[in-house]
């Protein structure tokens, strides 16, 4: 519906009030005016016939009818009227303005015949002789009780109007007058009754758009001011009401962004109505973009699909294992909960997500730990036990045999003994981490020159060359026995997996922030594969052919180990065919 | 347009991101078993195919019944064709993961040969560009989804060198023929994933902007 504003359902209907009542007061006035005006002109009218009565008994007794007509003829022009005597008979005797013998009969004339019946007439018509409207009044003339006739005055109404118009005229200009006061007064009651609403209006819709600082001026009338009041206390209380919700959302946005699990809520269409930074992290989402979308939209992922179908379909919460598999592969944990009168309505989920990828890892690497250490501690054992039976069932007496198998023995022993040796290092290098002063600031090139002096003798055996670029100066806060021992691993391995006479070489390079140590060989190299994992105890690329090498597979676990004691990190580069190079990165 | 044909397409699209992730899980798993001579892996994408063709007809049937019933046009019109196609496209993937998990079937138990490794290369980028064109269908992302055809020239060219090395590795070692004919069979239905993953990428071109990018040599 089109709403009209209230100033025109205001103005107009007020300027119409008023000028109404001032149209009937007007047309009122002049009427009885008129009125007025025609009673004293009768009355006038009447007083000069009776006047002309007293005068005309004679002449109407003496029958003197042309005396009668010159009377009236003077009369008449002295005092500005028609005068007119007539016989009972309706002979005219005598009129001031015709001359009588032309005249009709006027015993038929209304007023004469009244004047007659009654002693006076009155009547307002129109004159056939004179062809206008007239005022006449007609009195009879008595003498001793006989009607001699009748006397009859009579005034032009042409007259009367023309003297009303003046004053008409005068009224009119007095009404215009007050309609256009009352035009513009009612104009500014009417804005003075419009405007304080308007501008609460205005105001209040400031306040609607969510300008809730915004205050209304009070008005000056009582109800107006009332009402901004109001309003402004609706304003205030909202405001208040606002920051709290604020506040409250930010609080409760704080804890969830500053847990670690991912909380994750999700309406009953699958859609997300809010995840925490946590769980856009371990989902690898965008949260912001993530909101209102629904689950399979932003997270491609079947596992938790199928939980959270789950926990909407059967309105029993649920867990399962999700694997993330994105660049860095993840394992989660998520557990899924009904999540009642978040959007009202059918219930949604919620998920709590934690991310359990290095329990996993962790798991993995102590299966694998212990399985191998097992299966490598049991390869020589079966080896040795077998020989030594053999010699026992008597290959013992056989010269040759017996040479021959205890040297295998004494091979395998000698792998035992390695295997042990490693993992009593590795013990050894978890131990040292437990110690304070573990860490001196040295010199780093003097512990590469060591390393490579232990290694001189494998390196000459198969006829290779390592170069070695350090800066003499290079100081770093290390252990120098167990740095040693991490470059000579490092070097046994480039050695291994060299074919004879290519080089080796092992740099010091200063980085910002860190010191790289990097040796880098020719050799056969690793898959890619096998890369993130080849730093684990007893990983092997190659199952068969590191063991014939003399490898232990602890070599590059003991390396991690050193360098993590030294707050470092390690990292390698390889790609099959074209040698490898692995880093220890210091810290400065 | 009404609420229920909104409706309607958000059901829609929120089943295509399911097939999606299924059809996703199921190529990366195919490469994983291949890779990692897991047969019990690769059983298990051949066991998901039956629900991927599942939701594949469950979902023409709901495109053609919104069509059918809402005769939409402009935008919601092209998001339906879209879907459809896609749709098809996605089962064509979730057939070829499977086709690459009977490989790896046969490759498991089969003489350890050694794979190229172009091929890792190859299925990585073969999975980033089915991510990038499902990344594109999510996001409406027109650049991302141009971006996916620009990668198909690059999973061809590594295909054509995985076949040299094939042709190499029979030639050196005949005895392994069938192995490497396998492998041959794999890197095919790889870069037939990476074409439907161009396809996908064009259909969002085509539900965004509503021109049709296919055969321009740009």
């Amino acid at each position: 519906m089109r709403r009209r504003r209230l100033f025109w359902q205001l103005y107009p209907a007020t300027l119409l009030i008023a000028l109404a009542a001032l149209a009937v007061v007007a047309l009122d006035t002049t009427s009885s005016l008129r009125r007025f005006y025609l009673d004293r002109t009768a009355e006038g009218l009447e007083s000069r016939a009776h006047l002309v009565e007293d005068q005309i008994v004679p002449l109407l007794v003496a029958g003197k009818y042309a005396e009668i007509d010159s009377l009236c003829k003077e009369l008449g022009r002295r005092s500005s009227t028609r005068l007119t005597v007539i016989l009972p008979s309706g002979k005219v005797v005598g009129d001031s303005l015709e001359a009588p013998q032309e005249m009709d009969n006027h015993g038929q004339r209304p007023e004469v015949i009244d004047a007659l019946d009654e002693g006076k007439g009155h009547s307002l018509r129109y004159s056939q002789t004179l062809h206008e409207t007239l005022s006449y009044v007609a009195v009879p003339v008595r003498s001793q009780d006989k009607t001699l006739g009748v006397v009859r005055a009579a005034v032009s109404l042409a007259v009367i109007d023309s003297a009303l118009w003046g004053v008409r005229k005068h009224i009119l200009f007095a009404s215009l007058l007050i309609a256009v006061v009352l035009a513009v007064a009612s104009l500014v009651i009417a804005r003075r009754i419009v405007g304080p609403l308007e501008q609460l209006s205005h105001n209040a819709e400031g306040l609607a758009r969510g300008d809730l600082g915004r205050r209304l001026v009070a008005a000056n009338s009582k109800e107006v001011g009332d009402l901004a009041e109001t309003l402004n206390k609706m304003a205030a209380d909202l405001e208040d009401k606002l920051a709290t919700v604020v506040r409250q959302r930010n609080e409760r946005d704080a804890i969830l962004s500053g847990m670690v699990e991912g909380v994750l809520a999700i309406d009953a269409e699958e859609r997300v109505l809010s995840m925490n930074s946590a769980a856009a992290r371990l989902l690898g989402v965008d949260s912001a973009r993530a909101e209102g979308r629904s689950l399979p939209e932003i997270i491609r992922n079947i596992d938790l699909h199928k939980l959270v179908a789950a926990v909407l379909s059967t309105h029993q919460p649920a867990e399962s294992e999700v694997e993330i598999r994105d660049r860095e592969p993840r394992f989660l944990h998520a557990y899924a909960t009904v999540l009642r009168g978040a959007a009202g309505g059918r219930p949604g989920a919620l998920l709590v997500i934690h991310d359990v990828t290095n329990v996993k890892r962790l798991e993995s690497v102590r299966r694998d730990f212990v399985a191998n250490v097992s299966h490598e501690l049991k390869t020589p054992v079966t080896s040795i036990q077998g020989y030594v039976e053999t010699l026992l069932d008597g290959a013992m007496n056989d010269a040759a045999q017996r040479e021959k198998f205890l040297k295998i023995v004494a091979k395998h022993t000698e792998r035992l003994h390695a295997i042990l040796e490693d993992l009593l290092t590795l013990a050894r290098v978890e131990q040292e981490g437990e110690k304070r002063d573990l860490l001196v600031r040295e010199p780093l090139r003097p512990v590469l020159e060591a390393a490579l002096g232990d290694c001189e003798a494998k390196v000459a055996e198969k006829r290779m060359r390592v170069a070695l670029t350090c800066p003499a100066e290079l100081m770093a806060a290390l252990n120098a026995s167990l740095l040693e021992q991490a470059v000579v691993n490092l070097l046994d391995n480039a050695v291994a997996y060299s074919a004879e006479g290519e080089s080796i070489e092992v740099e010091c390079i200063e980085g910002e922030r860190e010191i790289e140590i990097r040796v880098r060989d020719h050799g056969c190299g690793i898959a890619r594969e096998h890369l993130p994992r080849i730093f684990e105890r007893f990983y092997r690329v190659d199952k068969s052919r590191s063991r014939e090498s003399g490898g232990t597979g602890l070599g590059l676990a003991i390396v991690k180990h050193i360098v993590q004691l030294h707050g470092g990190r390690t990292a390698v580069e390889s790609a099959p065919g074209q040698g490898s190079t692995f880093s220890i990165f210091l810290p400065k | 347009m009404s609420i229920h044909l909104q409706r309607e397409i958000d059901n829609l699209k929120r089943d295509l991101m399911l097939i999606c992730s299924i059809v996703e899980e199921q190529v990366q798993k195919a490469v994983r078993a291949l890779f990692a001579r897991d047969a019990e892996l690769a059983h298990e994408v051949q066991a998901m195919d039956e629900d991927v063709d599942r939701r594949e007809i469950l979902l023409e049937e709901e495109c053609l019944k919104t069509l059918a019933l809402h005769q939409p046009v402009a935008i919601n019109l092209r998001q339906l064709i879209a879907a459809l196609k896609i749709n098809n496209d996605l089962e064509r993937i979730g057939d070829l993961a499977v086709n690459i998990a009977r490989k790896a079937v046969d490759l498991a138990s089969a003489v350890t040969v050694e794979i190229p490794a172009d091929f890792l290369d190859m299925s990585e980028q073969t999975q980033a560009m089915l991510r990038k064109s499902l990344d594109a269908l999510v996001q409406m992302d027109v650049a991302l989804a141009r971006d996916v055809c620009i990668c198909d020239d690059e999973v061809d060219r590594l295909k054509k060198k995985i076949r040299g090395q094939i042709e190499g590795q029979i030639r050196d070692d005949p005895e392994r023929t069938g192995s490497m004919l396998r492998l041959l069979s794999v890197s095919r239905n790889l870069e037939r994933i990476a074409d439907c993953a161009v396809n996908i990428a064009e259909d969002v071109i085509y539900m965004v902007d509503g021109r049709i990018v296919r055969h321009q040599t740009d």
